[in-house]
Order: structure tokens, then C-alpha cells, then sequence
């Protein structure tokens, strides 16, 4: 993952002079990155601890006392196989594959069109998403629970998959922003050579277009990884409940077993950590290969 | 939700023979309590439109039913909707639901019952049922007392299941039986035995100085114990405190559902250490004299169990479910006891009990599913241990039961006057005061206001009785000096 | 994809003008009707309740309308409006969030050495469900437990140090913080995945004209990345006028941390007063319209100067761009449009 210098693209390749000011604005640098990074794992301490005490550790001791052993693996065993996180890692896989393709192919077709054609109500369209994403989720599932329900989308796996492939006003926009920097003179050379617009999309927007699907991905993938509210009111059946709401059978109406409930979050969060330190790369090389730069 | 009305053509017949046996239920009559984060009730008091009876053509009734013996060939599939989340997993500390439906496919191989449980349970119950789309059997949310059987069918009336369940009262409308109980529980103090002898404290605290005064003991012995833990964080555990304003602090079964409606300033303070005035002030005096938690923000369900049980919090307010999970909780199950809750009127201490969650059975159903739903529940009820299983209070008229006070009999509270039945969900719902429905804020509001001083007790309860006046008011609902 | 038979649609379908609307019209049509059918209608449904004093189960025929009786409720009750004033904490969380985000992005964008792993974990937090977050800061912030601990470590004394949660003049920062927390990550690699949209030539051409660090970032890395940063304000602002996830899966809204949402949802499932709550929302949202425009007029009049300064860059590269980028698509075209079509 740290491989320093090697995979880590530079915007620009500036020389700078080797002064004092250097290594003092050096050392800041890693300063605030590494305070910055501390923060942001600190706090998972009682998780971690939690997942290796057994039930009864976990009542007698304080959260802040170590495990007797952090060879304790039974919880994540037991999580692992009493929550079925096989087949609801599988679930999670098979929903986030097809919303993430519907939502790249919809979403960057209509960037495109909102992009390069003026058409009246282009500007309308754009509002209309944006105000889609502050409208008040909470407040409307009660209604979209019936709408739901009117498609018999409800405990169907299809159904939950299609009501998420909404497209989200983020990565449309993010789709925007590249669309942006892709230069126009492209779309027009391939038009006096008679291209039609779907090959302009298909064969010159969309690939140029990688980096910007792979952030979209990475962002709207973890929130859909993550969903728990929808995910539990649609997906009933067990066979078809996915890694975030799997993890429920250690919640009950009179306690929850926290040490199972942190081992799961741990196992669930490993795919998820896996797959972005992988599409990390993606991003970069996508863009030295020079979307832009052609 | 056009599906919803379709309701009780077919048995529209039997209606007029069912309005008999309501009202003010006398032997065993009661209501309530939620031990569970549940909420439940309602609102609404038009009615009329509705009743239905169970034994419609071909659908034999909850009473007449031979378990065993009838339907043990019939062939459905039902689903049966609960907040029992705990009982899918195979580490549940207990029977879980895989068992409880292996022993019932012994009997009724045929009937095919698909558990679904759900940890949001109390908010999606309702928006399923909003839908019209929604199982064949469920426990009974938060739904007016006036729509009950818009979504559920009857289990027969009143006299007749009052003779077979108890606390069957729960969701009585026109005479009618709509909910039978999952299981009951009362209401008392969970506490360790070891930290008040320790103290001194030998005798059962009856009155709230006693029990502040043993709170104050057990601190003074042992700084590092907690007297009472409050649970704050949790929401529901507060929420619990109302279960203990009705019969415990007043000694009367109609005070709940017949007179709290129509009480003028109910949170006044009479004077006597008695009424929800006398329950609340011991959770403020304990507060502000330092007797809880330091940080109440931070408190955590789980541990309390683990803490109690090894002798670092004394006792707790919480309902008779809870006390066999305390001694579960460490290796001192023989320190933990369960008491009544310290108040005390004319000299005598009462305890409340009442239904939890209620099974409920879905109108919309076919005959078929409906049988098979009714065959379900009366072996649920009667057969699988259930209510046993989970430290109910008996349920079945003399069968047995774990929970028991030495020296304090149970009393039920009695349902509401008829076309009453929705005034004290209505005022829940109008005031958002939500007594024993969920109204956790307020009485962690109580201790907010304890811990910070900025707000006396009095003025809290003047608050509240002007929340409840505005309501009644509002309502129309006639108010009377007591 | 034209109708050969009749030969004016035909025609018209295969022009210029016709293949654009038609591309538009299928391009647009599915994502329109998703937005239709699972955000609009339910909304059309939430405003309709408002008028109405119901429960959800209520029959339909036993609701009862009441004009706008729940609207002047919202401006009337102290609790409603009221809960607004704590959306100001999050809106400074989400500022400093929005500016630390740019800025780590900033610096994570140029050369920097174990870049990704600073960005794996900086980003990590996001990566982690609601109910773990729950649970993770109510035990970070319980008292002696972790964050005391290592105050302690660095030196501060318990007794002086507040009941993080408990607090009511601190506990809403430190709700906020934990939403600063876990989206920092997010909203940096986005800007990041912005920043690398920029090309690098630009940088090059400010290099030699002797721009430094910050002038680059102010005329270059910023006007490129408008659209983008805009949008995340309107977002963030907007976001903090209906904070809910953080105060309801921490304190559930207790103890003075109940914002606008976390009431909203209380009145319509606990007191089950839903058309005081679609009320609610339905004022929220036409609360956060006029701040979403304002902002946006905002914004624009910020970016128009400069905007004018980044022209003779962007005009420079693009210029070299197209003239490059039309030699190498040009073949590669003309092949396409004849095969693909």
C-alpha cells in the first residue's frame, strides 16, 4: 500500500530548491498527514478490542481493558457464520455490482446530454436532482414503502437493487466535472467524420470518462455497502439480506452482543478496504494513461 | 392500501352477537406496560363501523380449537412478523424461533410458518401495515384502538377469551379480543442483594425517603458503586418509568385507562408520595443528590447486566423480564433480587402487570391462513413454553410462571370505558407527552434537568400538566379535580 | 433506429437536429423515470399528508384535512423551529470539514511520500456502517474511556477535562466532530479525483510562469474544480439544516442533540403526528432551496474574477489539446463511425 514514490502520480513534476523552508514545510506536511490519519483510526480502538473479548469478558470489563488474547478469533468465526455474512457478502457483491453498472451507464449518459446539448430543460433536469438529494429521505419512506410495495419490489432482491440505482446528484456531477475537461473539439472531429452521438458516447466520453466512474464507484459503492435502514425494510427473506443488515442478528429487542456485532463490522469492513485500496490504483493509472492528456 | 377496507364482509353476520361482554372487565381485567422498547397504543375514538366475530363460515375460533387433534392436516403457509431478532440467531441464550417451529411442524407438518423479525420493529410494523401489504400474523404496533379491526381479526369476545388467556384485555374494542399476548411482565426494582445488606440496608425499602435513604447508604459504604443505574442512554429504559405511575403509585386498576385521561394536572404533587408525582421525583431526587451514574450520556445497556450482577451498581428500575437476564449476567446469579417498586399506598405496595406485545392476526387473510394463524397463536400460547421461556408472568390461567414477589400480588389494570378506548392515545398523541408509549425524552428530560439544575421538579411538572391540560382541551376531552 | 417507411420521420431521425433530441431523449428517460417514481411521487404523497391530521395507519377516509393548520404549528411550537439553531454547529463542522478536505487534497495531489496510505486512512472512517459508529463514539467519549485516556496521555488532567457527551454546552461539537470525522475522508478523495481531472499541463504553464504553491491552487486547482466544490458546499450546508444520522445513532437525540430531523422523527413515529412532520419537512426543504440558491449566486459571483485569470492558461492548453487531440481521434473516428454504426 505505502509504496511511496512509485505509484504516486505528482500533478506536476516541480523541482524544488532543497532550502531550509523545504524541509520545514516537509516535515509539516507529514505532520498534518499523520496527526490527520491517527484521527481517523483512534477511535476504531474499541471496536477492535471488543471483537476479541468473549461475551462474558465483555460484560465483567471495561472497554478500554485489552482482550485476554487477541488470538480470540472465535467471535469473528461465530459472526461470521451465525449472521450467514457468506451469503450476505454474496448479496452485498450481487446488489453492488448491478446498481453500481446501471448507475455508472444512466449517470454518464446523462451527464453527457446535460454536458454537450443545450436543450431547454437542461437546466430544469439538473435542478430537478439537485433537489432530489435535499429532499428528506426519512420523512419519505413511508410513501416509497408503498410505491414499493404497488411494484411487488418488496423482498426482492431485483426490486431493492432497482429502487438504489436512482442516480445520486454526486457522481452525475462528478460526471459533469470531467465531462468539463474533456475537450469538445473531440465530439466535433468525430461528427465530420459521421459518428452518430451514441458512438461518441460509447467510444470517446466513456472511456475517457474511467476516473471520474471509478470515484463515483468508490463513493456511491460504500454507501450502498453500508445502507441499513432500506436494506431492512426491503430485503426480509435471510437469503437474501445483505453484509450491513446481516449483522442485525445481534441486535435484539433487550440487548445487543456488541462483541459479535464489532467482529461482523470488522469482517465487514475488510472487502470494502480491499476494494478501495485496489481501485485506488485504478484511479491513477487511469489517469496517467492520459484521459486527458489523450 | 385499497386493500385495506375490504375487511369483515363475511362476517358481518355475527356482528351484534359480540357486543356483549365489554367494557369494565371485572375478575381479570388489565392492560399494558411495554418492557420492551416496543411502544404501543393509539388513538382515535370514532367507531361503530366495526367488530367482527372469529368464527366467520368455516374458521373455527381461537376457543373452540383443539390443539393437537384439529387441523393436523391442514395445509398453509403463514408468516409471523415480531422484534424477536435475538431468537433468529442460534446463539440465542434460549429456545429460539428454529425450535419453537420444529416442535410445532411435529404436530402441524403442513402449516409452514415463515418467521420475520426485524430490529426496527416498532416503525416498520406500521408502515407495513399502512401498505395493506402486510403478514398473516404480527405483533400489534401502535395503531388506534378504533382501526383494530380495520387490520386484525378478533379473537372472539371478551368472556370467552378471558376464561383462556390472560391480560387478553390489551387491544379490547367493542367487546372484542383483538391481541393475545406473547408475554407480560410487572413492574418492580432489579437490585443486588449483597450491596444492600453491605449498606445496612435489610429491610425492602416501601416509600421513596426509605429508598433514597438506602441509595444514600449504599454510596456512603461504597463511593465506587452506583446506586441506581438509570440506563439513560438506552431511551426505552427510561421509557419505562411510566409503567409504574398507574397501579404501583396509586393502588387503582381503572386509573390508567379510565381516569389518567381525565385527570386534571395528574403530575401535581398529592401530597402523600403517592402518584406519578411520588415515581418521577425519586428518579430527579436521586440525580441531583448524586446518586446515579456520573456521566448518564454515556451508560450502555450491556455492561449493566455484567455490573449489577458483580456488585458495582445497586439496583435498577426496570420490569420483571429483565431480572433473569441479570443474573445471567456474571457469575452471581444468587445476588440478584427483585423488589417492588418503593412506594406506598395506605401502607400497602401494589404491583402492576400487564401484556407486552400481542399477537395479532391478519383480516385480509384467506380462511386458510387465518385457521392456520389461530392454530399458531393457541399453540404458541398454550403449548410451546414460550411465555415460560421468556420470564413471563402466567399466562395461561394457572400454569407457571418464573416471576414472583413474596407478598405482593399482581393487579391488572382494567381496559378503558367503552368509547374511551382511544383517549389516552389520543392525549399521548396530542400532548407528546406518549405516557407508556414511548415517551422516553421526558423522562430524560427529568434527569437532564436533575444533573444541570436549571429546571426545579415543580416547574417540570407544571410543564407537563399544562401539555396535558392544552391536550384535554384540545381534545374535548372532560378534565375533573380529583 | 429510424423508421425507414416514413421517410419525413425517417429523415428528420437521421438529421443532425433529430438524432440529438432522440439521444437525448434515451439517455435521459430512465434516470428521469427512477427520479419520477422513487423520489418525486413519495414526495408528492409527504406534501399531501401535511395538510392532513393522521396517523399512518389511519384509514384513508378517517383522515381529516386541515388546511394549513400543521404549517403555522411549525412556526408556532418552540421545539420545532427552534431545533434549527443546532443545524449552526454542524454548518461550521461541515466549513471546516469542506476547507481541511480541500486542503488535505491539495497536498495529498502533489508528491507526497506514502501518499496512499495517508489517503486509505484518511478515508477509512467512511468505509464504516451507522450502527458502528454508534457504538464506536459512545464508548470513545464515555468517561475515562478512550478520548480521556489520551488527553491524559498528552497531559491534561481528568478533572478538568468536560463529560464530552453529558455536557449540553459540548455536546453537540462533539457530535459534529464525529461527522467531520467520518466524511472528511470522502469529500477529500473527491476533491482529489477532481484535482487529477485538471490537467497537468496547466500546472506546467503556471510553473513557468513563477506561480507558487498557493497561486496555483487559488488560479488553477480551484476554478477547475468549481463545479464540483460548489455543489459540496450546497451539499454540506444543506446537509447540516438536516443532520440526522450522527445525533440519532450516538445519543438518539437526547439531552439537548435532538436537530430538526431527529424531532421530525419523533413527532411522526413516536407521537405519530405525521402531518406535522411531512409539515416539517416540507418547510425544511423550502428552507434549504432559498440557502441552496443563495449560495449559488453566491458562488458564482466568486468564481467570476477568477475565472477571467485562469482564461489565458485554459485557453493556452486547450488550444495545444485540440489541435493534438483532433490528429489522434480523427482515424480512430472515421473507423468507428463506419463500423459502428
Amino acid at each position: 500500500m505505502a509504496r511511496g514514490k512509485t505509484d504516486v502520480p505528482s500533478i506536476a513534476p516541480i523541482k524544488e530548491k532543497r532550502s531550509l523552508g523545504y524541509y520545514v514545510r516537509g516535515f509539516l506536511k507529514y505532520f498534518v498527514l499523520v496527526f490527520f490519519s491517527l484521527c481517523a483510526v483512534v477511535p476504531l480502538i474499541s471496536c477492535v478490542t471488543t471483537a476479541f473479548k468473549t461475551a462474558d469478558e465483555y460484560k465483567a470489563t471495561s472497554v478500554m481493558t485489552l482482550p485476554k488474547s487477541f488470538l480470540n478469533f472465535s467471535n469473528f468465526v461465530k459472526a461470521f457464520t451465525t449472521a450467514n455474512m457468506g451469503r450476505a457478502f454474496i448479496n452485498s457483491v450481487i446488489v453492488m455490482i448491478c446498481v453500481l453498472l446501471v448507475s455508472v451507464v444512466i449517470g454518464t449518459q446523462l451527464a453527457y446530454v446535460l454536458n454537450r446539448f443545450k436543450f431547454p430543460g437542461n437546466g430544469f433536469i439538473r435542478t430537478l436532482f439537485l433537489v432530489a438529494s435535499l429532499l428528506p429521505a426519512v420523512a419519505m419512506q413511508v410513501t416509497v414503502y408503498n410505491i414499493m410495495g404497488d411494484l411487488n419490489f418488496i423482498d426482492h432482491l431485483y426490486g431493492y437493487i432497482i429502487m438504489s440505482c436512482g442516480t445520486d446528484v454526486i457522481s452525475i456531477y462528478i460526471f459533469i466535472q470531467f465531462m468539463e475537461n474533456i475537450s469538445v473539439s473531440l465530439d466535433e472531429s468525430a461528427i465530420v467524420d459521421g459518428a452518430s452521438y451514441w458512438t461518441i458516447y460509447w467510444k470517446i466520453i466513456l472511456p475517457l470518462l474511467k476516473p471520474a466512474i471509478v470515484t463515483a464507484c468508490i463513493l456511491k459503492g460504500v454507501v450502498i455497502y453500508n445502507e441499513y435502514y432500506a436494506a431492512n425494510l426491503y430485503l426480509i427473506s435471510p437469503e437474501i439480506k445483505t453484509m450491513a443488515i446481516s449483522l442485525y442478528k445481534f441486535v435484539g429487542p433487550m440487548g445487543s452482543q456488541y462483541n459479535l456485532i464489532c467482529a461482523g463490522v470488522i469482517i465487514s469492513i475488510i472487502p470494502a478496504l480491499v476494494v478501495f485500496i485496489c481501485c485506488q490504483k485504478q484511479i491513477y493509472s487511469g489517469i496517467t494513461q492520459g484521459a486527458v492528456k489523450g | 392500501m385499497k386493500t385495506k377496507r375490504i375487511a369483515c364482509i363475511a362476517m358481518a353476520g355475527l356482528m351484534a352477537a359480540s357486543l356483549a361482554g365489554c367494557g369494565s372487565g371485572d375478575d381479570k381485567t388489565e392492560a399494558t406496560t411495554e418492557a420492551t422498547k416496543a411502544a404501543t397504543e393509539a388513538t382515535g375514538s370514532d367507531s361503530a363501523d366495526d367488530t367482527t366475530a372469529a368464527a366467520a363460515d368455516g374458521i373455527k375460533s381461537y376457543a373452540d380449537i383443539q390443539l393437537g387433534t384439529d387441523f393436523t392436516d391442514l395445509s398453509a403457509e403463514i408468516k409471523f412478523y415480531n422484534n424477536r431478532t435475538d431468537l433468529d440467531s442460534d446463539e440465542y441464550n434460549g429456545k429460539n424461533w428454529k425450535q419453537y417451529l420444529e416442535d410445532f411442524n411435529k404436530e402441524y407438518p403442513n402449516i409452514k410458518v415463515d418467521v420475520i423479525t426485524d430490529t426496527n420493529y416498532a416503525d416498520d410494523a406500521l408502515t407495513h401495515l399502512q401498505s395493506g401489504n402486510y403478514e398473516t400474523v404480527m405483533c400489534i404496533p401502535a395503531v388506534d384502538m378504533a382501526d383494530l379491526s380495520t387490520y386484525f381479526m378478533s379473537f372472539g369476545d371478551y368472556d370467552t377469551m378471558s376464561q383462556l388467556v390472560n391480560y387478553s384485555n390489551r387491544w379490547l374494542y367493542h367487546g372484542q379480543v383483538y391481541g393475545v399476548p406473547l408475554t407480560a411482565t410487572t413492574q418492580g426494582i432489579v437490585y443486588n442483594k449483597k450491596v444492600f445488606a453491605d449498606a445496612g440496608v435489610t429491610d425492602v425499602p416501601k416509600t421513596p425517603e426509605e429508598f433514597i435513604a438506602a441509595l444514600k447508604a449504599i454510596k456512603e459504604k461504597n463511593p465506587d458503586c452506583i446506586p441506581l443505574y438509570t440506563n439513560y442512554a438506552a431511551g426505552w429504559t427510561m421509557g419505562a418509568w411510566d409503567d409504574y405511575i398507574s397501579i404501583t403509585a396509586t393502588g387503582d386498576a381503572t386509573y390508567k385507562n379510565q381516569k389518567l385521561a381525565h385527570t386534571k394536572d395528574p403530575f401535581k404533587n398529592y401530597g402523600d408520595d403517592t402518584h406519578a408525582y411520588a415515581v418521577y421525583k425519586i428518579l430527579y431526587d436521586a440525580v441531583s443528590q448524586g446518586l446515579t451514574e456520573d456521566d448518564y450520556a454515556t451508560t450502555d445497556w450491556e455492561s449493566c447486566k455484567g455490573m449489577i450482577n458483580n456488585g458495582e451498581i445497586g439496583c435498577m428500575v426496570l420490569g420483571s423480564w429483565a431480572y433473569p437476564q441479570m443474573e445471567a449476567g456474571g457469575p452471581n446469579a444468587d445476588d440478584i433480587g427483585y423488589i417492588p417498586f418503593p412506594i406506598s399506598v395506605n401502607g400497602k405496595q401494589y404491583a402492576s402487570s400487564g401484556a407486552d406485545y400481542c399477537y395479532g392476526i391478519n383480516v385480509n387473510a384467506s380462511d386458510d391462513e387465518k385457521q392456520a394463524a389461530l392454530v399458531f397463536v393457541k399453540w404458541m400460547t398454550e403449548k410451546s413454553g414460550y411465555a415460560y421461556n421468556e420470564d413471563s408472568l402466567a399466562l395461561v390461567p394457572g400454569s407457571e410462571s418464573k416471576i414472583a414477589f413474596d407478598g405482593v400480588d399482581f393487579v391488572a389494570d382494567e381496559a378503558a370505558l367503552e368509547g374511551e378506548e382511544d383517549y389516552l392515545n389520543q392525549l399521548n398523541s396530542e400532548s407528546e407527552l406518549n405516557v407508556s408509549n414511548g415517551g422516553n425524552d421526558k423522562i430524560q428530560a427529568i434527569i437532564e434537568h436533575a444533573a444541570n439544575g436549571d429546571m426545579s421538579f415543580d416547574d417540570i411538572m407544571a410543564e407537563w400538566n399544562q401539555k396535558w391540560s392544552d391536550a384535554q382541551e384540545s381534545l374535548g376531552i372532560e378534565a375533573n379535580q380529583e | 433506429m429510424a423508421n425507414k417507411k416514413q421517410s419525413g420521420f425517417g429523415k428528420w431521425a437521421s438529421s443532425r437536429k433529430g438524432q440529438q433530441v432522440i439521444i437525448c431523449a434515451a439517455f435521459a428517460i430512465i434516470p428521469l423515470l427512477l427520479l419520477l417514481v422513487f423520489t418525486y411521487i413519495p414526495f408528492g404523497e409527504m406534501v399531501k399528508f401535511s395538510f392532513y391530521k393522521m396517523k399512518y395507519t389511519t384509514p384513508v377516509e378517517k383522515r381529516e384535512f386541515v388546511g394549513l393548520k400543521n404549517y403555522i404549528d411549525v412556526f408556532t411550537r418552540s421545539d420545532c423551529f427552534g431545533a434549527l439553531k443546532l443545524s449552526l454547529y454542524y454548518i461550521v463542522g461541515a466549513l471546516v470539514q469542506l476547507v481541511l478536505a480541500l486542503f488535505l487534497a491539495t497536498l495529498l495531489s502533489f508528491r507526497v511520500k506514502g501518499g496512499n496510505l495517508f489517503k486509505g486512512l484518511i478515508f477509512f472512517p467512511y468505509l464504516i456502517s451507522g450502527i458502528a459508529v454508534g457504538f464506536i463514539f459512545k464508548f470513545f467519549f464515555t468517561r475515562g474511556f478512550v478520548f480521556d485516556s489520551i488527553l491524559q496521555l498528552c497531559g491534561f488532567n481528568l478533572d478538568n477535562l468536560p463529560y464530552w457527551l453529558k455536557d449540553q454546552s459540548i455536546n453537540n461539537w462533539t457530535l459534529v466532530s464525529t461527522s467531520v470525522w467520518r466524511y472528511l475522508g470522502q469529500m477529500m478523495v473527491l476533491f482529489i479525483g477532481a484535482i487529477m481531472s485538471v490537467d497537468a499541463e496547466l500546472y506546467e504553464a503556471a510553473e513557468l510562469d513563477g506561480a507558487n504553491k498557493f497561486q496555483q491552487f487559488r488560479y488553477i486547482i480551484l476554478p477547475s474544480i468549481k463545479t464540483i466544490v460548489t455543489l459540496n458546499v450546497i451539499l454540506a450546508i444543506t446537509g447540516s439544516l438536516s443532520a440526522f444520522e450522527q445525533p440519532f445513532v450516538i445519543t438518539t437525540g437526547a439531552n439537548g442533540t435532538g436537530t430538526y430531523f431527529i424531532i421530525m422523527n419523533k413527532i411522526a413515529h413516536t407521537s405519530q403526528k405525521v402531518g406535522l412532520a411531512s409539515a416539517m419537512a416540507v418547510v425544511l426543504l423550502l428552507i434549504i432551496l432559498i440557502c441552496a440558491g443563495l449560495q449559488k449566486l453566491f458562488f458564482e459571483y466568486i468564481f467570476k474574477d477568477s475565472s477571467a485569470d485562469d482564461e489565458s492558461y485554459k485557453a493556452k492548453k486547450l488550444r495545444k489539446k485540440q489541435e493534438k487531440d483532433t490528429r489522434k481521434y480523427m482515424k480512430q473516428m472515421t473507423a468507428s463511425a463506419k463500423g459502428g454504426k
